[in-house]
């Protein structure tokens, strides 16, 4: 993977998002941007959440394929935290209702 | 020549003389920005300190807007308040990790784990305000404008990832 490759490399992964669960009203979504390399938030993902490398991979691949990967779930506060969280690292993140 | 290198203790910038001064500038061109918005807020002394008291609204210069992103989206209401609770600590951050940088350029060249941590941040923080100086809004955008500031943009991106590579 080259140094100054960003989300923009197309790659396929059309996995669905495994870190959703259906019982948890609020959810972390991370959302594509050209500016960020997928080392970067692959290295994000590992650090913050403590996701495996195969994890993190999937979920930064599905930022770039799908422009959105749902990355946890959970309490309203915890989501809130994990998103300025995201925000302290260059990640733009959002939190919403899960309503899917 | 390789912009880091691994130490004894840590991680040693080798960047040349006129790449460290070039990145420091970058660095306080970047607290300057962030301290204007911080500025922004008349808040009482104290709630700045515990990092509320924040703008109600997001900052209009597309640079900022983007390294300070409303937390929700569609829903300007809750986006306000969890502004208006976060954005000064959030700022505030930043700040110390630019500032890091910079104390790390002047002092020894070796990076303690934190101090890597304050220059992936800045890093990352320094390409999103160039990013939005250039235009590079989505994937297919490669930047409208000074040749240079790409040139920057692009040599940002290639200390980042050779600093990650060194931490993996």
């Amino acid at each position: 993977m080259s140094l100054t490759q960003t989300l923009d490399s197309p790659v396929v992964d059309r996995d669905l998002d495994e870190a959703t669960e259906p019982d948890l009203p609020w959810i972390t979504i991370v959302w594509n941007d050209p500016v960020n390399l997928q080392t970067y938030v692959s290295w994000v993902f590992r650090s913050y959440f403590g996701f495996s490398r195969q994890k993190a991979d999937r979920l930064m691949l599905l930022v770039h394929n799908e422009g959105r990967a749902t990355v946890a779930s959970g309490g309203r506060e915890e989501m809130e935290r994990h998103v300025e969280a995201m925000h302290d690292f260059g990640l733009w993140a959002t939190l919403a209702k899960d309503d899917a | 020549m390789t912009p880091f290198r691994p130490g004894a203790d840590g991680i040693t910038v080798a960047l040349a003389p006129y790449e460290s001064a070039l990145l420091a500038d970058l660095a306080r061109q970047l607290i300057e920005l962030l301290e204007h918005r911080a500025a922004e807020s008349p808040a009482d002394l104290l709630y700045a300190q515990l990092g509320i008291g924040g703008p109600a609204d997001p900052p209009l210069d597309p640079a900022l807007a983007r390294l300070l992103p409303d937390a929700y989206r569609g829903d300007q209401e809750a986006a306000s308040e969890h502004r208006q609770l976060t954005e000064l600590s959030l700022l505030d951050r930043k700040l110390t990790n630019a500032r890091a940088v910079i104390d790390s350029l002047a002092g020894s060249a070796e990076l303690t784990p934190a101090q890597v941590q304050s220059w992936l941040r800045t890093l990352t923080d320094l390409r999103l305000t160039l990013a939005a100086r250039l235009q590079i809004e989505t994937d297919d955008d490669e930047g409208i404008g000074d040749e240079a500031m790409l040139g920057v943009y692009d040599w940002l991106g290639y200390l980042q990832g050779t600093l990650i590579e060194l931490i993996e």
